[in-house]
């Protein structure tokens, strides 16, 4: 019995059993003189959800964009898959979700799925077929054929989200995805994450600046400290799901990690 | 639903034959106090209309004004359209170039008419020249603007998926300079065909411009009206039943 009894831990399943997936060594990056981030080094697990937390300035976006592939860094290393960045080739495995929705405003809902495959080679058939099946994945099948415009913003996300899923991905990276969502709807968003995350056995590295976020979805939350970008402690969350902000557990973690985020 | 709008189009019908009636009225109150052959009144334009209609040059001449206007306008559409990509891609060819466009504008199209005549003489060549000069740099513009307002986060969309180039040239520049690329064409062919008249009027044998100018050498008033007629109803068809109904198809993504 530990001195907290009420507390409930959860195991880790992904931690110390799962390969690296993502593995990021002594990386610094550089806009002209100056530096965005000075020695980043972390590693994610398959199957694992981590969270890069921090506020503004501390190249939690350039951080990902960079593990997207996306964006080039300076000096460290990059491991995708156990291998460097420069041999990795298998990208389409990757997905990335933007702040914003960014759905294509000339396509329908399904044709904006469709987006996520057309990079790929593959038959029209199973393009529709796997739109179809992301589109049902979120709960928004009678809307394929409808506009951007006609959805709300919690429906706009989940298109958003199909177009990740849609790829299949081993791993999904998101940039604040769900920040300019209302809460009731955002929180939605999460336990739908948590529940297709749980089914594909996907890994997600996601960027917030909301601590409570982080504490709810991650079951590991690397923290950075800005001016330059650096770690400055990851944080464990051992609590089991699913987990409510209003949880006593959830919300004396929330509490304690902010002292840490704000100094 | 349905039913009030059927209401407002009978309204607008209505509305619609009102204004010719009125139309038609001052016409021919206008032309019985005035000599034929400087106001021709409404009957009688209708039965020169009869007699010209059944000419054998008749669709010859309507035919061969379209090909001068179509021609023009696609060459300056093929030519225009990846010219404006260009601009809009980069900003220094396009602040090098940007006098001469505003030289281009200024020209009219009568000078560029005579300038025609003296390179091409009396052929097609001068009505296509007119009418290319004409649209060329108003598609140009359109679509120079169009790239200019690509929406960068949808270019870093097509990217997070690894698109290539041509893909995002086609899947993200194309839709979105769709609608500039549009209403400049629109702007074009409505201007093609009003300076292709001028330069048929100059420079060629035949075509609605051709008759246009004979009409009124011989001063055959009456001919002059039923070709503007003729005009006019060849437009109102083409708009209604050509761009209207590809606008709406084309943009029915678009709210409202």
């Amino acid at each position: 019995m530990s001195a907290q009894p009420d507390i409930v831990l959860a195991r880790n399943p992904a931690r110390h059993t799962a390969p690296t997936v993502l593995q990021v060594t002594q990386l610094n990056k550089f806009y002209g003189s100056l530096q965005a981030l000075r020695d980043v080094s972390f590693d994610v697990c398959r199957g694992e959800v981590v969270a890069l937390l921090g506020a503004s300035g501390c190249g939690k976006s350039t951080l990902l964009n960079i593990a997207a592939g996306l964006d080039a860094f300076d000096t460290g290393t990059l491991e995708i898959e156990g291998l460097a960045a420069a041999q990795f080739k298998q990208w389409h495995k990757l997905a990335y979700m933007f702040q914003e929705d960014r759905l294509l405003p000339w396509r329908t809902v399904h044709e904006n799925v469709e987006f996520g495959l057309e990079a790929q080679s593959l038959s029209r058939r199973e393009r529709r077929e796997r739109a179809e099946r992301a589109l049902r994945t979120v709960g928004l099948a009678e809307f394929a054929q409808s506009w951007p415009h006609q959805l709300s913003g919690g429906m706009r996300s989940r298109v958003a989200l199909a177009r990740s899923l849609v790829v299949e991905p081993s791993i999904l990276l998101m940039d604040e995805p769900f920040s300019k969502l209302d809460p009731h709807t955002r929180s939605q968003m999460h336990q739908e994450l948590l529940r297709i995350q749980a089914e594909s056995g996907a890994t997600v590295l996601f960027v917030t600046h909301d601590v409570e976020e982080a504490v709810v979805l991650a079951n590991r939350i690397v923290l950075l400290e800005p001016r330059p970008g650096r770690v400055k402690e990851i944080v464990e969350v051992p609590l089991a799901r699913p987990r409510l902000p209003t949880d006593k557990d959830t919300a004396e973690l929330t509490r304690q990690l902010r002292l840490k985020v704000t100094p | 639903m349905s039913q009030t709008k059927t209401h407002t189009v009978w309204r607008l019908l209505g509305q619609r034959f009102v204004l010719a009636a009125i139309f038609i009225a001052l016409w021919a109150f206008a032309a019985s106090r005035m000599p034929a052959f400087v106001l021709p009144g409404p009957l009688k334009v209708w039965e020169a209309m009869q007699a010209l209609v059944v000419k054998p040059t008749f669709l010859h001449d309507i035919g061969i004004t379209m090909y001068r206007v179509v021609m023009g306008f696609l060459l300056a559409t093929v030519i225009g359209t990846p010219l404006g990509l260009a601009l809009g891609s980069n900003r220094t060819l396009a602040g090098f170039f940007e006098p001469l466009l505003s030289v281009t504008n200024t020209v009219s199209s009568a000078i560029w008419a005579v300038f025609a005549i003296i390179w091409f003489g009396i052929s097609n060549a001068t009505t296509i020249f007119v009418v290319f000069m004409t649209a060329m740099p108003l598609i140009l513009t359109n679509v120079w603007q169009g790239s200019q307002n690509v929406d960068k986060q949808h270019v870093d969309l097509a990217r997070s998926f690894r698109m290539s180039r041509a893909q995002i040239l086609r899947k993200i520049y194309l839709p979105t300079i769709l609608p500039y690329f549009f209403s400049g064409a629109r702007l074009a062919f409505g201007f093609g065909w009003r300076v292709s008249l001028v330069a048929e009027t100059l420079g060629s044998s035949d075509g609605i411009g051709y008759r246009l100018r004979q009409a009124a050498d011989l001063v055959q008033t009456d001919q002059v009206f039923v070709w503007t007629l003729t005009l006019v109803l060849l437009m109102l068809a083409l708009e209604g039943g050509l761009l209207k109904p590809m606008e709406r198809r084309l943009f029915r993504w678009k709210p409202i």
